[in-house]
């Protein structure tokens, strides 16, 4: 697939009203014109709302993650946190959550922490200890023809399936801390008395 | 700053196009906005494109002119990129009052941030990428898969039609709730599959209008992404694979000059 640049005007609206460099000196006459343009050329923007519903923004631009981040922790109000519980990674994210009939992917952040594993938004939506967190293995699905990779999330209780953005560094931030936390909590002798 | 001009240059300005990564003196010709007479001012090894002008913005209500005024300015940076490589554009209708000179102590202030920015860009281009999907075979698939979709559904065709409507109703909000979310997965999806083609990844709020042959799909997320030279092959083909599922379409839109990704604050 070649890149094309027909129907050129639309495609340079947005970039040329609301990007490129932009002057805020005192020396500036104008910046972007918004008077310039006629109602027809911008009804020529559609907006993606559902993208910035989900959390979009938070996945993917690194210049807009800030603000979201911000935005994410007013919204959901203050996550609760256990005493002495540090947050390793947050990730945008979902589970999939199938309780009687309903069945469908629940959004929210994903927060690593050196406790435990939970999705939040809003409320709590789901917790683990990462002690009860077993075996973690990816698996490739299809969707619309598409593939999608999930993480399958073992425990005492069942398995879980968990989306994000990059499903192989959340793997490897969760076995990371499980490690730690193994560490720390039950030194090797610890776990060979127990045994 | 301005006050030290009088009030003779203050009515003098300078619409700027971009800057470029030579110092060297280039006489584009009358092809500016109006077929003004473009040319550069330099320091040191950047020169700002730019042309002469009143100190005061281009207007219009004329969609016609102001058409054309974008497509002029776009000229003028394109010309550029292929003379000197990849350059910071301007956005439309940035003018500095004052003259070369004003220009010039412009560039000297800003020197280190619009190198630094000159490197970020070189040898890149800024390409928009927008997929689509259709919606009946997304809310089908969602439909599909969705238990609880699937007995509203079904209560719906055997319901008296009263009570089909109301049960319609919810089919409608839950139905458009899980694909909201299946929307979401998928944009996601698809910037997995790009990602690693692509130096800087932007998710766009907004996307042009559908093009004609797009007009039944549903726009699910649209990226500018700035591309490196030797990757813009890779890119293709992995957008191709894309374009080629039953259910999806891009649009692969560029080269453009890094629009959205200068970061030229002056402060």
């Amino acid at each position: 697939m070649k890149p094309q640049r027909d129907n050129t005007l639309v495609d340079l609206l947005d970039r040329m009203l609301n990007k490129g460099i932009i002057l805020n000196a005192d020396v500036i006459i104008s910046v972007a014109g918004v008077p310039l343009i006629g109602i027809t050329l911008k009804a020529a923007l559609a907006s993606i709302e559902t993208m910035l519903d989900y959390g979009m923004m938070e996945a993917w631009d690194e210049s807009t993650r800030e603000w979201y981040k911000k935005d994410l922790a007013n919204r959901n109000g203050k996550i609760p946190l256990i005493e002495g519980e540090t947050i390793f990674l947050n990730l945008f994210g979902f589970l999939w959550s199938s309780h009687g009939i309903i069945h469908e992917w629940r959004p929210g952040t994903w927060h690593l922490t050196n406790k435990r594993l939970f999705l939040w938004r809003k409320e709590m939506l789901f917790e683990i200890a990462l002690d009860r967190i077993g075996e973690l293995k990816v698996m490739t699905e299809t969707h619309l023809n598409m593939e999608r990779n999930v993480l399958i999330l073992e425990h005492g209780d069942g398995v879980e399936r968990i989306y994000v953005s990059d499903i192989l560094v959340l793997r490897e931030e969760i076995l990371r801390a499980t490690a730690t936390r193994h560490e720390k909590t039950f030194p090797k002798e610890w776990v060979v008395i127990e045994q | 700053m301005n006050e030290s001009f009088g009030d003779v240059a203050i009515q003098e300005g300078r619409y700027l196009y971009a800057v470029i990564n030579s110092g060297a003196e280039f006489d584009f010709g009358d092809i500016g906005i109006n077929d003004n007479k473009i040319f550069t001012i330099s320091y040191e090894d950047i020169a700002a494109v730019v042309h002469s002008c009143q100190a005061e913005a281009y207007k219009t209500n004329d969609n016609d002119k102001a058409k054309e005024w974008i497509l002029a300015h776009n000229y003028v940076i394109d010309y550029a990129s292929k003379q000197f490589g990849t350059v910071l554009p301007f956005a439309f209708d940035c003018i500095i009052r004052g003259n070369d000179e004003t220009i010039k102590n412009w560039l000297i202030r800003n020197y280190e941030k619009l190198t630094k920015e000159l490197k970020k860009v070189e040898n890149k281009a800024e390409y928009s990428i927008q997929f689509f999907c259709d919606q009946k075979k997304l809310q089908a698939m969602v439909t599909n898969s969705d238990p609880e979709l699937k007995e509203f559904k079904e209560k719906m065709d055997k319901a008296s039609k009263g009570a089909a409507y109301l049960i319609k109703r919810q089919f409608e909000l839950k139905l458009k709730d899980a694909v909201a979310v299946e929307i979401s997965m998928l944009a996601n999806d698809l910037c997995s599959k790009i990602k690693e083609h692509v130096e800087i990844l932007k998710v766009e709020k907004n996307t042009s209008q559908v093009p004609d042959k797009y007009m039944e799909m549903k726009p699910i997320a649209a990226f500018s992404c700035l591309v490196h030279d030797d990757k813009i092959e890779n890119l293709g083909e992995a957008l191709d694979v894309i374009n080629k599922l039953d259910g999806f379409a891009v649009r692969f839109t560029g080269p453009w000059a890094p629009f959205s990704f200068v970061e030229v604050k002056d402060d």
